[in-house]
């Protein structure tokens, strides 16, 4: 293997790219899409002290939601496509190696991805106006929103690999993908709805004066969705880990300041059991009530889980269409010439 | 410098047989051709050799080396021109090549002087900076010759590279596949075009159904000659069929019929010498006496021995 070969691979798929007036117009499309989204975050994150933070985390988001959307298009084909133009076999007979030509693929894929944080970037200078952004958010975020890059460009890679008609792997990558944006949220929607258990809250009875009795509990039960069951199910998807990952700033009333934060709230109360509620009018406050902070901090991260389980989905795609891919091939994928 | 060794080469594909047991030799400094019908396993032989599908059974050796224990350094030494060119579309005739040569590890300088170098060759210099993608299919079949030819390689396979030449062209490839081997090269080339095949070929390799069959046999088979007599049309063909069989003492339905010309078949070509004195001696105006195939031609087409055309005459 050579890192000049992966390089010249790389870069003969992406001179294909950038010779096409398509791709640049679907970069300005993406950079039109992305000013309407900044000046509408600016908007949404005017309340606080914390606007540039919010609204940097808005874009990132958008760059993923991009790069789920538009890489299986463009990864998905890369090398069955190849076997389709017999441009493939032209360079297996070279001195480039398999290991070259499936990194040289990789490389442009996530090129390719990178292309619409490179669109992005601007934007995010300009959310960075805003004030209140952590450096450390800033950096985490970009190397797991990278992460997820080149988990999904390893994915349509490697599909493309298995897979012998182009059409059947850009289609089984977006099934893939989506199984992780939004199966993932499914599974977790329908399993939490679908598991119910007996739920009791605990209330001061009243007296006849409208009193509190503070020696006393009155309960009732309800059925209620057992999301903290099926929780773990979102550790996978892709936005949860970028979420997830993210270390989260807090308002001083212990409120996260921006999107990742936001998104990673909501997936780490789902882990709190629903079990007992406990509404203590003597105190008059909900003693079962946490703040995000503290509903954050006594929750387990999950983001190493799922991206360990995308990195494993996308290892053993690319591992495979790598056997695959090897020559002198001695078994190739069915219904498929060489050249 | 062995050339190249096929030694009992297998290879199928799920329950299809492509090649069987095929064992052949192309010498260096000569030009061998592989000749078979279409679906005799000539394209899985070529990929074979050129190290991009490994033989179930069998070994290969091109330049003395396996390619399917050392691919890398069988790949320096052979260049492969694919029936189809495979051409990356947005690329020129030029970085097509020299993306090529990178490939190969040939310095970005000495990739550009050997792709000016090798387009003029292949007369493409004036289509250097078009996209392959507009090339005709034959300026494509020149543009993977001088991709195959990149690295200067010492064993060249060559899958069909005459088909959709213009004449010109295809003149032009015989003296160019001529040169090659004279400095000491091994050419294997495929065709089907047995005519072409013919002129520039050293020897010829018969592949049907996979196998690699004899073909002298076939040569002494019975072999079609072409009689005309001057002034010959259509109209007075069996007029010219009657003379001919009763100046050779035949009966006039051995013999054939083709535009005006008269078909006979000969097993030895002292029988056709002795048949051609006959003739002319009978008085008859001879115009063209010759074979109506090519000798590879007429190997090939006998290699299924119940499709001779026409019974011999003694």
């Amino acid at each position: 293997m050579s890192l000049g070969a992966v390089w010249i691979i790389a870069r003969l798929e992406l001179t294909q790219r950038l010779r096409s007036i398509g791709w640049y117009i679907l970069l300005a499309v993406f950079a039109v899409v992305l000013l309407g989204v900044t000046g509408l975050a600016f908007a949404v994150y005017s309340w606080g002290e914390f606007v540039g933070a919010g609204v940097f985390s808005i874009v990132v988001n958008m760059v993923l939601l991009l790069v789920v959307l538009v890489s299986p298009t463009l990864s998905g084909n890369a090398i069955n496509g190849d076997r389709d133009a017999a441009t493939l076999a032209a360079v297996q007979v070279t001195a480039a190696s398999t290991g070259d030509i499936m990194l040289g693929k990789l490389v442009a894929a996530v090129a390719t991805g990178g292309a619409f944080l490179i669109v992005a970037l601007p934007f995010l200078a300009l959310s960075l106006l805003g004030g209140g952004a952590n450096p450390l958010v800033l950096l985490v975020s970009l190397l797991v929103l990278v992460a997820e890059i080149v988990v999904v460009a390893a994915i349509g890679v490697g599909l493309s690999g298995l897979i012998a008609r182009p059409l059947f792997s850009v289609a089984t990558t977006y099934l893939v993908v989506a199984a992780l944006a939004i199966g993932t949220l499914i599974v977790f929607g329908l399993g939490g709805l679908a598991i119910r258990s007996e739920s009791t809250t605990y209330s001061r009875p009243y007296d006849s004066m409208g009193g509190a009795i503070c020696d006393e509990w009155e309960t009732y039960t309800t059925e209620v969705p057992r999301f903290d069951l099926v929780w773990w199910a979102l550790a996978a998807n892709p936005f949860v880990v970028l979420a997830d990952a993210t270390p989260t700033e807090f308002s001083s009333d212990g409120y996260p300041v921006d999107l990742f934060g936001q998104i990673k709230w909501g997936v780490r109360s789902a882990q709190q059991s629903p079990l007992e509620q406990r509404y203590d009018d003597c105190d008059g406050s909900w003693s079962t009530y946490r703040t995000p902070q503290e509903v954050i901090d006594s929750t387990v991260p999950s983001w190493f889980v799922g991206l360990g389980v995308q990195v494993v989905i996308a290892g053993s795609l690319f591992a495979g269409a790598w056997a695959r891919t090897r020559t002198p091939a001695k078994r190739l994928p069915p219904g498929t010439r060489i050249a | 410098m062995t050339g190249i060794v096929v030694d009992g080469v297998s290879r199928s594909f799920g329950g299809v047989q492509a090649v069987r047991g095929a064992t052949l030799r192309a010498q260096p400094g000569r030009v061998t051709g592989l000749v078979g019908p279409n679906g005799a396993g000539k394209t899985t032989l070529l990929l074979m050799l050129a190290s991009l599908l490994a033989p179930d059974r069998g070994t290969i050796s091109i330049g003395g080396v396996d390619p399917s224990a050392d691919p890398l350094a069988a790949r320096r030494m052979l260049g492969w021109m694919p029936d189809t060119l495979g051409a990356w579309p947005s690329l020129t005739a030029r970085e097509t090549i020299t993306t090529t040569a990178r490939l190969y590890r040939i310095p970005p300088s000495q990739a550009a002087a050997r792709a000016g170098e090798l387009l003029d060759l292949v007369d493409l210099g004036e289509l250097a900076d078009a996209p392959a993608k507009v090339l005709s299919r034959g300026q494509k079949q020149k543009l993977g010759l001088a991709r195959a030819l990149v690295h200067d390689p010492q064993v060249l396979l060559l899958d069909e590279p005459a088909s959709g030449l213009d004449p010109e062209a295809r003149v032009q490839l015989r003296v160019l596949l001529r040169r090659l081997a004279a400095e000491g090269r091994t050419v294997l080339i495929s065709s089907h075009i047995l005519s072409e095949l013919e002129e520039v070929v050293d020897e010829a390799v018969f592949l049907v159904a996979g196998a690699v069959v004899d073909a002298a046999p076939a040569q002494t088979a019975v072999r079609t000659w072409r009689v005309r007599l001057a002034g010959a049309t259509p109209e007075r063909q069996n007029a010219d069929v009657w003379q001919v069989a009763s100046a050779l003492s035949v009966a006039p339905d051995l013999l054939g019929a083709d535009r005006g010309t008269v078909l006979i078949g000969f097993a030895t070509e002292d029988a056709a010498a002795e048949a051609l004195r006959a003739l002319v001696n009978a008085g008859l105006a001879i115009s063209e006496f010759t074979p109506a195939q090519s000798a590879l031609e007429h190997a090939f087409l006998n290699l299924h021995p119940s499709d001779a055309p026409f019974g011999g005459v003694s």
